[in-house]
């Protein structure tokens, strides 16, 4: 899969391409204005991550000039403004999300995946993992074939180890994840731990095998 | 407070009233003066008057003595008597029961004695001549000095009150708009010009200090914001370094440890930086959407939000929402505000503490417990430390705050039986 990172810090762009270079991502960059509608005009992309400000213009217009050339790549707007109007803005003028700096590459590992997801299959896709078979529609997960009830938050937390597997993830990022902007104002991440022990517990039950392993002292990895 | 015309009625007054205070023994003086002199001329006269009528009467020796006693009987005020020599005048002036007057009365006399002859023979003649007592003149003097007294201070009253009206007038049109004046809701003020040159002088004055302060309370503001803003990449620079950092197969414990610690560093100063961020556009137009917030559903939503952080934290949330409470804001505002003060009551509580939240339709309480008060002044205020606990971004009640008096909300905090309860008082 095809992924271009418009960002004009190379410290940022080399830390995504690192922290995503296990998977099967191909990973091109853009750190000018100019450079990125070249890249743009000339090919297509699973995903794009794009930057606002850039060096020659604003991220705005290379999503307009993507939407007038009518492409289909999905777009993830990474901005150090995190207001409210640029937000509105952007998802309007089409892009599949928003993120805002700082975030865990775990986060935006997950959201790249969701929305190639979207892209590749529509909206009635499957997951499936060996004997885990998640339903995005549905909302449902069944391991062997038997249905396993999953809390919201429970799902979520899944989704986000599979998207995110053979990683380590820290409980803040698990925290940030669940609790969105409030995280950092949380000075305790305990919470983390009982949803976690629930889904472990529950996929335990079931008969799927312990791919959730925890880190000690870390975090928790999702390990095939 | 004294008003500031009000101070010099009071000197004019004071000094009115010592000049006119110094008027009456001047005037009695003076008056007295006029009469005595005038009565000592009348004395003389009547005395050269008697003098030469007698002389011209009796040139017979046979009825002198005859006359002069007669006269002695006719005239009350005088005294005709004869002395075996001439001496200088005098006068005197004395104080006598008046002779024939049924009851006791005291007046005063303005007495002249003088020495003349009458054919040859030296005769001692004393005329009284009743004159007004000094006590009276006093008393009148005083009496009229003090009518007058009150006029002028009456006058000086109605003169200031009409000055004060018109002539402060333009000051307290100034005053009044400094008094509506803000410097958060960037708008500067134009004075209506005054035709009094001080008027005039000090709303140029004011005019160009709320100009420039404008100008360095916005140029703070950018400032805050583009610092802010700067400051985020490099925070998610270090973050994600952190996180490819954290993948290394071969970290030690210890070395988790730091990333860990490094990490919850991180997470704080980036909550900083959004707050300041916040803090510093609180005003913009982002924020000045108006709509009528449903609190009730808003605290119980709110409420559920954190139920996974307090359950972690083992601490009991109570709410008491009357249904169908709702206020007029801003609703990101309201939500920042509500988050900021349960996420505090969640923080600075004690272990297995509780949490009372209360809304009713003119306010909001929320209650934790907790061991000692926290210090009022330091509670607000930006980087305020209230108490030595958990580290915080010391921006989050500052926050709450300046959300509140932009809604005209009223935000109190007391401490009482180990409790620590903040208000938020929705009527104006």
């Amino acid at each position: 899969m095809k992924l271009l990172i418009i960002e004009d810090e190379p410290a940022l762009s080399k830390s995504i391409a690192a922290y995503l270079a296990g998977e099967s991502y191909l990973c091109e960059f853009a750190d000018t204005f100019a450079k990125a509608l070249e890249k743009i005009a000339l090919y297509s992309y699973d995903c794009i991550l794009l930057d606002l400000m850039l060096p020659g213009g604003s991220g705005l217009k290379i999503l307009e000039e993507l939407k007038r050339q009518n492409k289909a790549d999905g777009v993830i707007i990474i901005s150090a403004k995190n207001a409210l109007e640029d937000k509105i803005q952007g998802l309007q003028i089409g892009a599949d999300d928003y993120l805002a700096k700082p975030f865990h590459l775990s986060e935006l590992t997950a959201r790249i995946h969701a929305v190639i997801r979207r892209k590749q299959f529509g909206h009635s896709n499957l997951i499936k993992q060996n004997e885990l078979e998640i339903d995005l529609l549905a909302k449902s997960v069944q391991v062997k074939e038997m249905p396993v009830l999953l809390t919201k938050k429970e799902l979520d937390l899944l989704l986000y180890f599979i998207g995110n597997k053979n990683r380590v993830i820290s409980k803040a990022a698990l925290a940030e994840h669940l609790s969105g902007d409030l995280a950092d104002m949380l000075d305790s991440h305990d919470f983390v731990y009982a949803h976690i022990k629930n889904l472990k517990k529950k996929l335990h039950e079931a008969g799927c095998d312990s791919y959730l392993k925890t880190i000690y002292g870390v975090g928790y990895k999702w390990e095939l | 407070m004294k008003q500031l015309l009000n101070k010099p009625l009071r000197a004019f007054a004071g000094y009115a009233f010592l000049i006119l205070l110094c008027s009456i023994p001047a005037y009695y003086y003076f008056m007295d003066y006029i009469w005595i002199s005038e009565l000592n001329e009348h004395n003389r006269i009547i005395a050269e008057k008697t003098k030469y009528n007698l002389n011209a009467i009796a040139n017979q020796d046979s009825t002198l003595a005859q006359t002069i006693g007669l006269w002695n009987k006719l005239q009350p005020n005088t005294d005709l008597q004869p002395t075996p020599t001439i001496q200088p005048d005098s006068i005197y002036n004395l104080y006598k029961q008046k002779p024939h007057a049924p009851n006791q009365d005291i007046d005063r006399f303005q007495g002249l004695v003088t020495y003349f002859s009458i054919q040859g023979q030296p005769f001692r003649f004393r005329v009284e001549t009743n004159v007004e007592e000094s006590y009276e003149t006093i008393l009148t003097i005083t009496g009229v000095t003090l009518v007058f007294f009150i006029f002028l201070v009456l006058g000086f009253i109605l003169i200031n009150k009409r000055i004060s009206a018109r002539l402060w007038q333009p000051f307290y049109a100034t005053l009044q708009k400094l008094r509506a004046f803000s410097l958060d809701k960037q708008q500067s003020i134009t004075f209506d010009p005054a035709n009094i040159a001080e008027f005039e002088e000090l709303n140029q004055a004011l005019s160009s200090l709320i100009e420039s302060n404008l100008g360095v309370y916005k140029q703070q503001k950018e400032f805050t914001e583009n610092a802010s803003h700067e400051l985020q990449t490099p925070i998610a620079i270090v973050q994600s370094k952190l996180d490819l950092l954290l993948q290394n197969q071969n970290l030690t414990q210890e070395q988790s440890s730091y990333i860990d610690e490094a990490n919850q560093a991180l997470a704080r100063v980036s909550r900083i930086n959004k707050n300041l961020l916040l803090l510093s556009k609180l005003e913009n137009v982002q924020y000045a959407r108006q709509e009528s917030i449903n609190l009730s559903e808003l605290l119980s939503d709110t409420v559920l939000l954190f139920a996974d952080y307090a359950e972690g934290k083992n601490i009991a949330i109570n709410t008491i929402l009357e249904p169908g409470v709702s206020a007029t804001g801003n609703k990101v505002l309201v939500e920042i505000l509500l988050t900021n003060l349960i996420l505090n009551a969640i923080k600075h509580n004690v272990d297995h503490g509780s949490i009372q939240i209360k809304l009713s339709p003119d306010r909001l309480v929320i209650a934790n417990s907790g061991t000692t008060t926290l210090l009022f002044d330091q509670l607000f205020r930006r980087f305020g430390r209230a108490s030595t606990h958990t580290p915080s971004t010391g921006l989050g009640l500052a926050i709450v705050k300046e959300i509140a008096t932009k809604h005209n909300w009223t935000i109190c905090y007391e401490f009482q039986g180990n409790w620590h309860y903040f208000s938020l008082i929705l009527t104006p």
